[in-house]
């Protein structure tokens, strides 16, 4: 029969494995948890900057849309002046007329082009399609790579999942740091009272294991299989 | 020492157990609830500055769409003016018989009145009825049109304070779980001396423990619930 003493001491060298095995698992959980945050805030970094140049093209291509309707209303308030000139029946003011549409209105009209003189630039009311004007500048912008970013909305989400894996990974953490806790009381324990509270550890060792792995596997598949 | 900490000096030590196992869950909630709100923090603090973003470029368009459509209306205005004053000029000189000044002033009406006829079909301010009163009529409405060019900025600004509230909200909650944790932290090493001193210390200090415990589990529920 084997000595009671020397069965004990096995079981504390056992423990103290044990309790190694998931000191080991609690950092690891712990630096994946830290790690899916930094993921998260890396991401939103990243949609910041996406927005801050989306919002940049976009502002400068509307400074540019105005700048043009200025220039493009300037050419078109003239040019019916002029036209009241050239159909006058003083042939000085006829002349003036002339010589403004020779010497002037061509500089004003490239200058707003292409507003100025398409007429597809109107509205039905009347107005200078400023807005068809952006769309194209922005379209056009598209086309160049790197100029207008994705929709920062996409890091956003992704951001979101990596939040939400670490929200659900931090109950597995403390799961599995409550299971070191009593690990550690059963090596402080003596007899019965220690296998049940050794028993009770591995219970709770066992279900946060299972709960983060869960966690990181859901998450993986959410994330289109994204670590 | 008294007789009872000779006699049996493991006395007391299920209790510190006990409130130890307490204390543990305790700080694995806690650390739970800090994390939650940290998080929250951060997604408040992210939609806070989005949207502030959204703001700046709100600002940026109004100014370029209003500085056109002011100025479409004020070279109608002016136009319209110099017609009328052109035209009221050559009414004057017909009257004194000066016939090539009548004339002349007649085409400078003219010009300007077609000038100011192109400004007003540009102009969104005294076409579209929304915000003109109509061609005939003194002044388009600027309140509707402030109203309309600043909803989107002033809608965007009003959520980006929203979100900003809410950051500090959580924030606030955050630090005060990091501040329970450091309370908690306390318990645990009134816990480890209780642990390691003769019975009768062992439940003076099981007893500050407690106390400490009650503190830091009155204050999650506090920062809890508001």
């Amino acid at each position: 029969m084997e000595n009671p003493k020397a069965k004990s001491d096995r079981l504390e060298v056992w423990i103290a494995v044990l309790i190694a095995l998931v000191s080991l698992t609690t950092a690891l959980a712990t630096w994946r948890t830290a790690g899916l945050g930094s993921k998260a805030g890396d991401l939103i970094y990243q949609g910041f900057i996406d927005e801050v140049k989306r919002q940049a093209s976009a502002t400068e291509n509307w400074r540019s849309v105005y700048e043009l309707a200025g220039y493009a209303r300037d050419y078109l308030v003239t040019l019916d002046g002029v036209i009241v000139l050239e159909n006058s029946a003083d042939p000085a003011s006829q002349e003036h007329g002339a010589q403004m549409r020779i010497n002037l209105l061509p500089g004003m009209e490239s200058m707003g082009e292409p507003l100025a003189a398409d007429p597809s630039y109107l509205t039905p009311e009347g107005w200078l399609n400023v807005q068809k004007l952006f769309d194209e500048m922005q379209a056009k912008d598209a086309q160049v790579p790197g100029l207008v970013p994705a929709d920062p909305q996409a890091s956003f989400t992704l951001a979101d999942k990596y939040f939400s894996e670490q929200r659900w990974l931090v109950v597995g953490t403390v799961l599995i740091a409550v299971s070191l806790f009593w690990l550690g009381l059963s090596q402080l324990s003596h007899l019965r009272l220690r296998i049940l509270i050794l028993v009770l550890g591995i219970f709770v060792y066992g279900i946060g294991l299972v709960w983060s792995v869960g966690v990181e596997v859901v998450f993986f598949i959410l994330r289109g299989g994204v670590m | 020492m008294n007789k009872s900490d000779i006699s049996n000096p493991e006395h007391g030590k299920t209790l510190v157990l006990v409130l130890t196992l307490i204390n543990v869950v305790l700080v694995a909630a806690v650390s739970a609830l800090q994390v939650d709100a940290t998080i929250r923090a951060n997604q408040a603090n992210r939609d806070s500055q989005y949207y502030a973003i959204q703001v700046t470029g709100s600002i940026s368009y109004s100014g370029a769409r209003s500085d056109y459509d002011v100025n479409t209306y004020a070279v109608s205005i002016t136009n319209t003016l110099e017609a009328l004053v052109a035209g009221y000029t050559a009414s004057l000189r017909q009257n004194a018989n000066d016939q090539q000044g009548f004339e002349a002033l007649t085409l400078e009406s003219q010009y300007y009145q077609a000038q100011a006829d192109r400004a007003t079909s540009l102009s969104v301010l005294q076409t579209d009825p929304a915000y003109g009163h109509g061609v005939d009529q003194a002044a388009a409405n600027f309140t509707a049109y402030m109203d309309d060019l600043t909803s989107y900025g002033t809608e965007m600004l009003q959520k980006q304070n929203v979100a900003s509230d809410a950051y500090h909200h959580w924030s606030n909650k955050s630090d005060s779980y990091v501040a329970v944790l450091t309370v908690l932290a306390i318990a645990f090493f009134l816990l480890g001396v209780a642990q390691m001193t003769r019975p009768g210390l062992r439940l003076l200090f099981s007893l500050f423990a407690i106390g400490v415990i009650g503190i830091g589990s009155l204050w999650t529920l506090i920062v809890l619930i508001f």
